[in-house]
């Protein structure tokens, strides 16, 4: 067991340097709970594609920054690479987001509304969502850099506590800033509560309540041109989340594809790390009153 | 022995500083009177307040401070003041839930249920630990 965790911590402090806390353990659905205001999160991502027949096996690391500017506003910016087997490593791209919690308060169905600029390529693998159909898989890296996407998207997020469950639908509308494109659809969906209810009065690594376990599905709906669920990707993805120490969570996702144009099987990994009061500490850094 | 003198004024009257005696609670964060009427699950298993604890130093801290004092930069609670002690248990836990978000305590619904009603324990031993 050890064998295997050692060379994993190692791998991904050493990719990432520093990396956040016990958060939801979705990779794609969003759900209502905000940043903490002050709080920068560090977070160090990744989706492998395990291919089909014409495809190519595809590594996708990504870096994403969370702050959270007020209780109801939190922005983050993501850097993108990709790296495709027997093909090349490309930079593809970034993309600044921003949410919003319109409602003070905790209701039933907790509403936030979520608005991102996309400048990134075609070769884009991450899949931090899915819109229309999908990425190409079967392209080689040289064209599909050289397709660049302006694009705004927008996103309806639902989310709800259950029974200590939290319940998220996310509805997603992306229009490219190129004329040609149409605008396109998109969803995600998850459920995932902590193994424990209580929590120990020991620091432990190892207890139940470190740990969050789930489901998530997720995939496009087409676009204006052809609003269908039949052409594109989807993916029904088990997620897990271990909170291995008080600011950092690792999180882990095997995501399985539900029609030709997914992947068969896409892993995700993450990797976060939370740093409290960043906000105050720049603040003083520069001799302001936090 | 002046350096010293000062260094000691300064060590002494860092809690006070870090303090927020002053606090005043804001008259708009209103618990609906049933939330506040709520009783604490755990009020029959003191020994679970060890576990809000943890949760208190993992989520709270870094606003209210080690004892809960309050920081006066961040115009957070003094949770051992009477003001916040003599809220009812379901008024505390409502607070923790939903936060107080224009004025930037966050909400802590990410939180199982009892894990928040664990915290709303802790806090009660913040008053055992300054008032008679």
């Amino acid at each position: 067991m050890r064998l295997f965790f050692v060379p994993a911590f190692f791998l991904l402090t050493l990719w990432s340097r520093v990396c956040t806390a016990q958060e939801s353990p979705f990779f794609v659905t969003y759900t209502h709970h905000m940043e903490e205001p002050g709080n920068l999160e560090i977070e160090t991502w990744s989706t492998t594609g395990i291919p089909r027949n014409g495809q190519r096996f595809y590594f996708a690391p990504y870096m994403e920054l969370e702050y959270g500017v007020t209780a109801r506003w939190t922005s983050e910016l993501y850097l993108e690479s990709q790296s495709a087997l027997g093909d090349s490593t490309v930079f593809t791209g970034w993309r600044l987001e921003n949410r919003f919690r319109p409602l003070k308060r905790e209701h039933r169905i907790n509403p936030v509304l979520y608005l991102e600029y996309e400048n990134v390529n075609e070769a884009s693998r991450i899949q931090r969502e899915i819109e229309g159909g999908g990425p190409d898989l079967t392209s080689r890296n040289a064209l599909l850099t050289s397709e660049h996407a302006h694009e705004l998207e927008g996103k309806l997020i639902l989310s709800s506590n259950y029974h200590d469950w939290n319940i998220s639908e996310n509805f997603i509308i992306t229009k490219s800033f190129s004329e040609s494109e149409a605008v396109e659809f998109g969803y995600a969906f998850g459920a995932a509560r902590p193994l424990a209810r209580l929590a120990s009065g020991e620091n432990c690594r190892f207890c139940k309540e470190n740990f969050s376990l789930g489901a998530e599905m997720y995939g496009g709906l087409g676009s204006t041109l052809d609003l269908t669920a039949q052409h594109t990707a989807h993916y029904l993805a088990p997620v897990i989340s271990w909170a291995v120490g008080e600011n950092s969570t690792l999180r882990f996702s095997p995501g399985f594809g539900l029609t030709h144009q997914s992947n068969p099987v896409l892993l995700r990994f993450g990797y976060s790390y939370e740093i409290q009061g960043f906000g105050s500490r720049v603040s003083r850094l520069f001799g302001r009153k936090p | 022995m002046k350096l010293l003198r000062l260094t000691g004024i300064v060590l002494l009257s860092a809690p006070l500083y870090a303090q927020n005696p002053g606090y005043q609670p804001d008259p708009g964060w209103r618990v609906p009177s049933e939330a506040a009427s709520r009783p604490n699950p755990l009020g029959s298993k003191p020994e679970t307040a060890a576990g809000g604890r943890k949760l208190f130093i993992r989520n709270c801290v870094e606003c209210h401070g080690k004892d809960g004092s309050g920081m006066e930069k961040k115009h957070s609670a003094d949770l051992q003041l009477p003001i916040v002690q003599q809220q009812s248990d379901g008024a505390l836990f409502w607070k923790i839930t939903n936060g107080n978000l224009s004025r930037g305590m966050p909400s802590f619904s990410k939180r199982p249920e009892l894990q928040r009603w664990q915290i709303v324990l802790y806090l009660r031993t913040l008053k055992s630990a300054t008032m008679p």
